[in-house]
Parts: structure tokens; C-alpha cells; sequence
């Protein structure tokens, strides 16, 4: 049952995992493995960046099991970070849901990259690999294959070296999170370690910031819910993304029509 | 503070619009298409909610006494924020940024 023993590589080919086919096992591992070895670059920052995540939850004051359920069903580090200033604040829980909407819009852009790789594939395949699907996985997966010529596009290779990265990346992600809730309750409250969230948003947030309008279109979002911070149930922030957005979108229609930056 | 219920409805929230908008594409596939103008919409509107939800954090205090927000240009927060910005530009490496942004934050508080 077990197709063959491991050759050079740790781990034998799981036919639970790889299939029962020994030579189609063996390929689907080796684009598996081709996975976690491209996420190596991404291992050492999305782990510190799980850590404080992590740290940051507890540090805003939701429990171990809240912080728990979070990271490992929401598993959107930027749309936990982006909702805990709104979760101290007392912000309506629709307007905490509508905040990460936003910040989770470039899913839908993933979504629709990944289509013409794996729009055909099954049912379950399809969720299974939505599922996995983030941002540094996506750029990974990209960065190797977008010149992929198109008879290629979403094969087993593909789909198991997307799979390897993502692993890759949950594997740096959960632990590292998990780490960080448990050490929350270790450091002192008052190092006001939950600012580190905001640090690690703006880190998150500054590639995104390519291009002239994306620039004028933040800064504009910015200003406007600082602004209007007075408002009722935190709309300050609502009528900022509004704003800026038109704003971007102007200053990108009056720059000509060469789009500027890249999808992330 | 959200009440504990409210923190549970949010996680629950979150995690059901994660998984859908992970999703739409590779499931609904065909059947939708985007017009150009409202992925250009899409790409930008991440970066607004971010900064948008970072800026009030970074020059907002709560107000004293039940009143509104007051800005303050010259808070902790807002200079380890430029800090880490300009640690991020001088060494291109996100984690020296959340940890000397972290530092001067620690120091000036």
C-alpha cells in the first residue's frame, strides 16, 4: 500500500495524502515539496508576524479561547489586525465586519487571479484551494507561474506546488500565532503591546502603496477618518475608504489610462 | 470594549466572509465578470481601509472626560509610526520596522 520507500526526502510519500498511485504520489510530492521550498523567503516574517498577531489579540483583551478560534478560522491576519482597534473601540459589530469586507476586497482580486489556473477543477478542489489562498501564497504561486503556458495551467503540478506553499505558509502562521497568544499572558500589560498590531498593519499596508493614485487615494482615506472620528459608529472610517477611493480612482483616470502598479 | 458576545459574532462574521470572498471567484468562475472600473476600485480600496483604520490610531487620543477623539501631532504613537515607516524605507526589512517602531514607542511613553 505504501508506494515505495522515501528515497533522499524525510518524509515518505502519505498515500493519504499523495494518492495511492505510487509514480503519481511521487510527482505530486515532488511539486509539493517545490512548494515549501519557494516559501522559504516568507517563512521568518509571516511568523513574527503570527507572534504578534497573536499578542496583539490577547492585548485587546479577548480571551484565549476567542484569540484561538480566531486565528485558526479566520486564519486573515490583516482582517484580525484591521478589526482589533475596532473590537477596544466598541464598535458595532457590523461596522467591524464591513472594515474587514474591505480590507479583504484583494481576496476577491486572488480569487479571480487564480481562476484561469483552477476555475475548472472540482468542486471541492476549487474550495479546498480557495481556502489556502493568501496573500504571500498567491504571490509565490504567481511569480512562478503566470508565464505558464496555457495547456499547463492548473494541472496536478500547479495545484500540489500551491498546496506546498500553503502549507508552508499555515505552518509559519498558526504555531507562531499560537505562541504569541500564550506569551500575551507572560509580558506585562502596561508595554502596550498591542500597538505592535498597528505596526505590523502599516508594514503590511506599505507595499500596497505603488503608484500615484494608490498613494493619493490612502492619504485622502486617512485624513478623511481622522477627521470624521467623531462620527457615530466609527462611519469616520467608512466615509475615509469612500472617499479615498474615489479619490484614487480620479487621479488614476486623469494620469492616463496606463494602469499603474500591480495587483497584489 | 466589544461585550464577549459581540466578540463571538465577530470572529463568526469574519470567518464565514474570509472563506466566501476566498471563494467567489473559483466557484462562481464564469458566470461573473468584473468591469475594469470596478477592479481598479478593488485593487485600491485595501489600502484605504488600512490606512484608514492605522491614521486615527497613530494621531488620536480618546478624549478626556466622555469628550470626542483629540489629535495630538506629537503622540508616542504617531512618532514610533514614522519611525518604523522610515526603518522600513532605510532597510527594506519588515521586521527591524515593528521592532524599532515597537522600540521608540516603549521609550517615549
Amino acid at each position: 500500500m505504501s508506494p515505495k520507500p522515501a528515497d533522499r526526502q524525510p518524509a515518505a510519500p502519505a498515500a493519504w495524502i499523495f494518492g495511492r498511485d505510487a509514480v503519481r504520489a511521487r510527482e505530486r510530492r515532488a511539486a509539493f515539496v517545490q512548494g515549501l521550498r519557494a516559501s522559504r523567503p516568507a517563512l521568518m516574517p509571516t511568523a513574527i508576524w503570527g507572534v504578534v498577531a497573536g499578542i496583539a489579540m490577547i492585548k485587546t483583551g479577548l480571551t484565549v479561547a476567542q484569540a484561538l478560534s480566531m486565528t485558526l478560522l479566520v486564519y486573515s491576519g490583516s482582517a484580525q489586525m484591521a478589526v482589533l482597534p475596532l473590537i477596544a473601540a466598541d464598535a458595532p459589530v457590523s461596522i467591524a465586519l464591513l472594515t474587514a469586507f474591505v480590507v479583504n476586497l484583494r481576496f476577491i482580486i486572488f480569487s479571480a487571479t487564480l481562476w484561469p489556473y483552477f476555475g475548472r477543477l472540482p468542486m471541492p478542489r476549487r474550495l479546498a484551494l480557495g481556502y489556502v489562498a493568501t496573500d504571500v501564497g498567491l504571490a509565490l504561486f504567481v511569480s512562478r507561474h503566470a508565464n505558464s503556458p496555457e495547456h499547463e495551467r492548473g494541472n496536478e503540478h500547479q495545484q500540489w506546488f500551491f498546496f506546498g506553499v500553503a502549507a508552508a505558509i499555515w505552518l509559519a502562521w498558526q504555531p507562531a500565532s499560537i505562541v504569541g497568544i500564550l506569551l500575551a499572558g507572560v509580558i506585562p500589560g502596561h508595554w502596550g503591546l498591542e500597538f505592535a498590531a498597528i505596526l505590523a498593519l502599516m508594514v503590511m499596508t506599505a507595499p500596497m502603496l505603488a503608484g500615484r493614485p494608490a498613494v493619493v487615494g490612502a492619504l485622502i482615506a486617512g485624513v478623511v477618518s481622522v477627521a470624521a472620528a467623531a462620527l457615530p459608529l466609527k462611519l469616520g472610517l467608512l466615509l475615509g475608504v469612500v472617499a479615498g477611493v474615489v479619490a484614487a480612482m480620479a487621479v488614476d483616470a486623469t494620469s492616463g489610462r496606463t494602469p499603474t502598479g500591480h495587483a497584489q | 470594549m466589544m461585550s464577549n458576545t459581540e466578540i463571538w459574532l465577530t470572529i463568526i462574521g469574519l470567518t464565514l466572509l474570509t472563506v466566501v470572498m476566498r471563494n467567489v471567484f473559483l466557484v462562481l468562475g464564469h458566470r461573473v465578470t468584473l468591469p475594469p472600473r470596478v477592479q481598479h476600485a478593488l485593487r485600491y480600496a485595501p489600502a484605504c481601509a488600512l490606512v484608514a483604520v492605522i491614521l486615527p490610531e497613530l494621531v488620536l487620543q480618546p478624549g478626556i472626560g466622555g469628550g470626542g477623539p483629540v489629535m495630538d501631532l506629537a503622540s508616542p504613537k504617531l512618532i514610533a509610526g514614522a519611525v518604523a515607516i522610515a526603518s522600513l524605507l532605510l532597510t527594506r526589512h519588515s521586521t527591524a520596522a515593528i521592532v524599532l517602531g515597537m522600540a521608540a514607542y516603549l521609550l517615549l511613553r
